[in-house]
């Protein structure tokens, strides 16, 4: 069985007690001791170790030898990646109430101009332009709250 | 004693003052907003009443609905915690009035040491040394006259201020407007008060605060410093005592410091006053004076052996603090981590979700004060403190590798962490030699997290998503006599969650 995560194909065999499993070019004998809420017991090519999986959806959080990944777990489908060339799409990176909105469309910007504020958690969280340009559209206004992700400004390059 | 305390705050100090007023038998009340209508401090109090929306303003800075809450409850007193309205001298006030007790010093010194102006212009009176720099001002055109006198850098600070916010670093002249107004922006925000004030910015300074302690009677002493120079955006990381700088003489100097600036205001209760140190001269500037209980008081209490929770309710009920300076004493080393919910690798944002795992470390010497459990939410509406971890052992550098081993044992799922961080932090040799200033976080530290997931990371990964999918064929062959049970998998079919 294959399976992909933040695009690393990992192939995974049931040899009867163990499973053999590769990426790359490595292959190891992995055992599985244990399996508990949350806990993986195993045994890689012989040496104990524990994993915390949690999953949400298509992301798997992974502690091992406490360090904490955040993996993405591909269905297959190729996502379709690049950013925007010449328009900056700047998205609220957190949720939380816009306090202050210093410009408006068609506004000409300079690259690290301060755009927007959102205040989120008490912490006022500036939105800088990424390059020297014209405000093309704005989609929100003062007091408003947002959501993460949310587009709140564009800025098409000069 | 109290037979009733309110806590008018959330989160992990609100779990911490209900244990105190467990051991003291003293009950306790929760308030709690919509968005912590399940959380740990609402599970936790023997009563718990639902103060409103939840934003700050509608819950836990409403004054009127706690004053309220107190009053159907029958508490006696109020615990405001830090944060919120701990340090509002009007709702000191207020409390008083409904003929309830404030636990925590008087309004008027809570006043006095409040405004950052006001204090300075008190301290410098009373002879504490203060940084260099001005209050009052009122126009643009005087602020840069000022910061020219001055010199850049200089720090504007909100006068209402504290914790970080209304607080901007100004390298240049024409960065001050912006960040005038960005500063007055966020204090009118945070408290109500635009007004600000500047002085030198000391860029390569440590922070060292001394921890005070008084009864009604007139006995007041210090409980030693804290060294909180491990910070990131004006807020403390880490926290630890003694501090690796101070020599014996010096610390006595800023103890007697400490205690001077808290007798100018009548003080009592428990409060802190925070110094800047700067290492090459040995010289030690009054900073600010927070008239409430400390996020990082747990470093003190190990060290000194006493419960400042416990103490701060039996001195506002009259008791006498019963220990002499000369009676008191440092034993050990102890530190503090905060962990936050937050993004170290981008800019420390902070990060919000269901926590999808949460396992504290245990063992010898480790104290978990949090405020979360597994399935709880991190909302945005609320700082994203998750716990703090508190290590004591023999010396420094026996602390320091119990915090490394403690942080190891620490799991959290579903947000992002400054675990690793943290990690980084504890293993630096600047940490080693104790050479961390306020700024070494920001100017000095290139921490990025591995870019790429481990091996073993990706193999447990996989195997796990392996055995849900051969799940139904484990659960065909268990021998246990109920693989249905709700009470083993939290009512998931997934042992790992939503899958």
């Amino acid at each position: 069985m294959k399976l992909t995560f933040d695009n690393t194909t990992i192939d995974i065999t049931p040899t009867g007690k163990s499973y053999r499993a590769t990426i790359g070019d490595k292959t190891v004998d992995v055992e599985i001791i244990r399996v508990e809420n949350g806990k993986l017991d195993l045994l890689i090519d012989g040496e104990r170790v524990s994993a915390y999986v949690s999953s949400d959806n298509a992301k798997r959080w992974v502690t091992v030898n406490s360090q904490t990944f955040v993996l993405t777990k591909s269905s297959g489908a190729k996502r379709s990646g690049g950013k925007h060339d010449h328009t900056g799409e700047l998205t609220a990176p957190m949720p939380g109430q816009v306090r202050a909105v210093n410009v408006s469309e068609g506004d000409a910007v300079t690259k690290g101009q301060t755009l927007l504020v959102i205040e989120a958690m008490k912490m006022e969280i500036r939105i800088q332009s990424p390059m020297d340009g014209v405000v093309s559209s704005l989609s929100v206004k003062q007091g408003q709250t947002v959501e993460r992700e949310q587009v709140l400004i564009e800025i098409e390059e000069s | 004693m109290f037979k009733k305390i309110l806590i008018a705050n959330r989160g992990e100090i609100a779990v911490r003052i209900m244990r105190a007023c467990r051991e003291l038998g003293i009950k306790t009340v929760a308030v709690y907003s919509d968005a912590d209508k399940n959380s740990q401090h609402t599970q936790f109090a023997d009563e718990a009443i639902h103060i409103g929306d939840p934003s700050p303003k509608e819950s836990y800075l409403n004054a009127d609905k706690l004053i309220q809450a107190a009053l159907r409850s029958e508490a006696d007193a109020i615990h405001p915690g830090y944060g919120f309205l701990s340090e509002s001298a009007s709702f000191a006030g207020t409390v008083a009035s409904a003929q309830l007790t404030f636990i925590g010093p008087s309004a008027d010194s809570i006043r006095a040491m409040g405004d950052k102006a006001e204090s300075k212009i008190a301290m410098k009176k009373a002879g504490v040394p203060t940084v260099p720099g001005y209050e009052g001002l009122d126009s643009g055109d005087d602020f840069k006259q000022a910061a020219k006198e001055i010199g850049y850098p200089v720090l504007i600070k909100a006068s209402a201020g504290g914790g970080g916010k209304g607080m901007r670093v100004v390298e240049k002249e024409a960065d001050l407007a912006e960040a005038i107004q960005g500063a007055s922006r966020e204090a009118l925000n945070s408290f109500g008060d635009e007004r600000l004030l500047i002085e030198k910015y000391l860029a390569d300074a440590h922070h060292i605060e001394f921890q005070i302690f008084g009864d009604q009677h007139g006995h007041l002493v210090h409980l030693f410093e804290r060294e909180c120079s491990v910070q990131r955006r004006h807020q403390k990381i880490i926290e630890e005592t003694p501090s690796p700088l101070l020599t014996p003489q010096l610390r006595k100097e800023m103890g007697e410091a400490a205690v001077k600036a808290a007798s100018a205001v009548n003080y009592f209760n428990a409060g802190t006053v925070e110094f800047i140190f700067d290492p090459q001269l040995s010289t030690f500037y009054f900073l600010e004076m927070n008239t409430r209980l400390q996020v990082e008081h747990p470093v003190t209490e190990l060290t000194t052996g006493l419960d400042l929770v416990q103490w701060q309710i039996r001195v506002a009920a009259g008791e006498r603090f019963p220990y002499s300076q000369e009676q008191l004493a440092q034993r050990g080393h102890a530190i503090e981590c905060r962990v936050y919910a937050e993004d170290p690798a981008n800019r420390f944002l902070p990060s919000t979700g269901k926590l999808l795992q949460f396992i504290e470390p245990r063992g010898p010497g480790i104290r978990v004060d949090s405020g979360f459990t597994a399935g709880d939410e991190v909302t945005h509406f609320y700082d994203p403190l998750l716990a703090k971890l508190i290590v004591h052992a023999e010396n420094r550098e026996t602390a320091i590798q119990r915090m490394q081993a403690a942080l190891r044992d620490f799991v959290a799922h579903g947000v992002i962490t400054n675990i690793d961080f943290l990690q980084a932090v504890l293993s630096h040799s600047d940490f080693h030699n104790g050479d961390i200033t306020t700024r070494w976080v920001e100017t000095k530290f290139n921490w990025t997290p591995p870019s790429k997931p481990s091996f073993e990371s990706l193999i447990a990964a996989s195997l796990a998503d392996f055995t849900i999918v051969n799940r139904k064929s484990e659960i065909a062959n268990s021998t246990e006599p109920d693989p249905y049970s709700p009470w083993k998998t939290n009512a998931s079919a997934s042992p790992f969650g939503r899958g």
